[in-house]
């Protein structure tokens, strides 16, 4: 059982990778990429997010041809596990095109989330 | 700043481009048959280059070409103080659009000798064209652009192109879709600026 549960964390990014539990989502916000269609490059740095990312309500004021970022904060209820999801799209009409996702495990983004919800 | 018309193909540039190495080889062929009709390394070199520069002219000359021009104008543009706030290199078409000063230049594939500048207030209207077509689950393009009508002329960007059609939903075409709506958006609030 532990293992098929180990398998199926690997397609659910909402399960903890320890304890492969259902995990809890913290917080969720919009933010905009300042980075123009066709030329997206992947960042692992998160600094590079921090400096750049532009804080919106909702994915129309993203100007078109620019990427959008939804920030996930996810808690394991069970171990207590923090991962933060970074979820990069580009926002086409009403659809939107996948581009990558990033996590950061260690709270890297935790300070800019909570100044941005002050913001 | 230049009042006159769009221009997008040079009639003379095209026509030499494919009739050029066609007049080479009947030149080079009737050579060959007047001064070598005994063959030999003459008769060789007149009946075999003249073709296999043709194949290489056609295949390779206009993307030099083309390649070399956009190079040029985008340093021409520069000493000019023409602010590139947007450009777009499409296959047949490059576009740059200054949004400050609200000018538009041209460069076309078939025209590549003659650099367009021009206000961007004499575009009517610009769109996007995203080729969908057929129903159901053949739903789909294969070409995706951006359209412009300068003084009654359109000009067509294309965004993407394929020779398959591609679901509405790839990534191919909402790339494209996404690129063609955002010229157009620049186009028009350049537009806006100006006035």
């Amino acid at each position: 059982m532990g293992l098929f549960k180990k398998i199926g964390s690997i397609f659910h990014d909402d399960w903890c990778r320890k304890c492969q539990t259902k995990m809890e989502e913290k917080k969720r916000q919009l933010y905009m990429l300042p980075m123009t269609v066709g030329h997206y490059s992947s960042h692992s740095d998160a600094n590079y997010y921090k400096k750049n990312l532009i804080k919106v309500n909702k994915k129309a004021d993203i100007p078109v041809g620019k990427y959008a970022c939804g920030i996930i904060k996810y808690k394991c209820p069970k171990c207590g596990y923090k991962i933060t999801k970074l979820s990069i799209f580009l926002p086409v009409r009403e659809q939107e095109k996948y581009e990558d996702s990033i996590y950061f495990e260690n709270g890297e983004l935790d300070d800019f989330i909570r100044e941005s919800e002050r913001a | 700043m230049e009042n006159k018309k769009i221009k997008k193909i040079n009639f003379v540039y095209l026509l030499g481009y494919i009739f050029g190495p066609v007049i080479l080889c009947a030149i080079c062929f009737t050579l060959g048959m007047f001064i070598c009709p005994d063959g030999g390394t003459m008769a060789v070199v007149l009946f075999m280059c003249p073709p296999l520069l043709s194949m290489v002219w056609w295949i390779c000359a206009g993307r030099f070409l083309f390649k070399r021009k956009k190079k040029a104008l985008e340093k021409e543009l520069d000493e000019q103080g023409f602010s590139r706030n947007q450009t777009f290199y499409g296959d047949g078409c490059m576009v740059v659009i200054d949004t400050n000063k609200g000018n538009m230049a041209l460069l076309f594939f078939w025209n590549p000798f003659e650099k367009q500048i021009f206000p961007v207030s004499r575009i009517e209207k610009a769109w996007v064209d995203d080729g969908r077509s057929g129903a159901g689950f053949l739903e789909g393009s294969s070409r995706v652009s951006f359209l412009f009508k300068v003084d009654g002329i359109t000009v067509r960007v294309n965004t993407f192109t394929s020779n398959q059609r591609w679901r509405m939903d790839t990534d191919y075409i909402l790339t494209g879709i996404s690129k063609a709506d955002m010229m157009v958006k620049v186009i028009e609030d350049a537009k806006k600026k100006v006035k």
